[in-house]
């Protein structure tokens, strides 16, 4: 497929501005990816590094929160496995589209794949999936999500006692408005509640795999409800 | 230390997005691991959150006034009703917020 660069430039253009809002979205999350890695005490550069090489709100802010609760190294791997688990997903659904791309492009666009890349680029099929446009999308989140980790780290750094002001709420709120959606089904709610009771239990217990424990849990729970009353009871 | 993990994660999270947009893997995913990591997100993100909202300051906490429940509380309903992850984030983080003054 030939592509003339006025038309590449087009292309990733339209989908620079597609991701817009999303980007602008991801700001509280950026903003706070930052500041909490000042104050789990890593260096700006550390702080920076995770956004720019790992690339994953999620797991940066679970990993930041683990490092301070003096969580070991092991246990840390694995919820990031766990957690990011879902990009596997992402790819198995895209391969249709991606996995005849040349190498460079399999590998650049494979690492913007992020949730928000997906539900963006997701619904192409063969003939409508422009490379140009998906890479957009990809390189306009990933430079936004860094601009807001450097906002963090600038603002972490210069005022203090920034971790009394309950930030810590704002990982809840956006966790909380991600899962509730997504609860409409018995499976769903088993799954959340067990994941729910266990990780307080756990951690009132002061298990150090306590997150990943209770969320397999949950996880295992939602999945045989699945299998013994079907995905819609 | 920090560095390494940095890179181990990075290197995870990859594989992650990366494995199955390889066409030389034969694999595919079985329907149950499917279903299974079906509920990874809900499952991993609500352990995640259960501990900041019952266990503030390493306590556990388990009174009706405690702002960090009935901010989730909020954002839930806010959620459901408004359906914008974005603007039932920014309120429930308000009334949070004005909560816990009061309380504290």
């Amino acid at each position: 497929m030939p592509h003339s660069p006025h038309i590449a430039r087009q292309a990733f253009l339209r989908g620079a501005i597609a991701i817009l809002p999303l980007s602008l979205a991801v700001a509280p999350w950026g903003l706070l990816a930052g500041s909490m890695a000042i104050e789990a005490n890593l260096s700006a550069w550390e702080g920076q590094g995770l956004s720019a090489i790992v690339f994953a709100g999620a797991a940066q802010l679970v990993a930041i929160g683990m490092l301070k609760g003096g969580a070991n190294l092991a246990s840390i791997l694995l919820t990031t496995l766990l957690l990011t688990s879902q990009h596997l997903l992402y790819g198995l659904s895209m391969r249709p589209v991606l996995s005849n791309q040349p190498l460079r492009w399999r590998l650049g666009l494979g690492f913007l794949l992020t949730d928000e890349f997906f539900a963006m680029t997701s619904h192409y099929d063969q003939q409508q999936f422009n490379r140009w446009y998906a890479l957009g999308v990809g390189l306009t989140f990933y430079v936004a999500w860094n601009l807001f980790t450097l906002a963090g780290i600038v603002l972490g750094q210069n005022i203090p006692h920034l971790d009394q002001l309950g930030l810590d709420f704002s990982i809840v709120a956006t966790f909380v408005a991600l899962i509730a959606p997504l609860v409409r089904n018995l499976a769903t709610v088993v799954c959340v509640a067990v994941s729910l009771f266990c990780s307080v239990l756990f951690s009132a217990w002061h298990w150090e795999t306590a997150l990943v424990a209770a969320g397999l849990l949950g996880m295992s729970a939602g999945f045989v409800c699945q299998k013994c009353f079907g995905g819609r009871a | 230390m920090t560095w390494l993990l940095i890179f181990a994660m990075g290197a995870i999270v990859f594989l992650n997005r990366y494995a199955f947009l390889e066409p030389r893997l034969p694999l595919r995913l079985s329907s149950n691991a499917r279903q299974f990591l079906g509920f990874a997100v809900p499952g991993m993100l609500t352990a995640i959150c259960g501990p900041i909202i019952f266990m503030p300051d390493y306590h556990l906490n388990l009174s009706l006034l405690n702002p960090y429940l009935l901010g989730s509380v909020v954002a839930v309903a806010l959620v459901l009703l408004t359906r914008s992850v974005l603007l039932s984030m920014l309120v429930s983080m308000l009334i949070f917020f004005l909560l816990r003054s009061w309380l504290a």
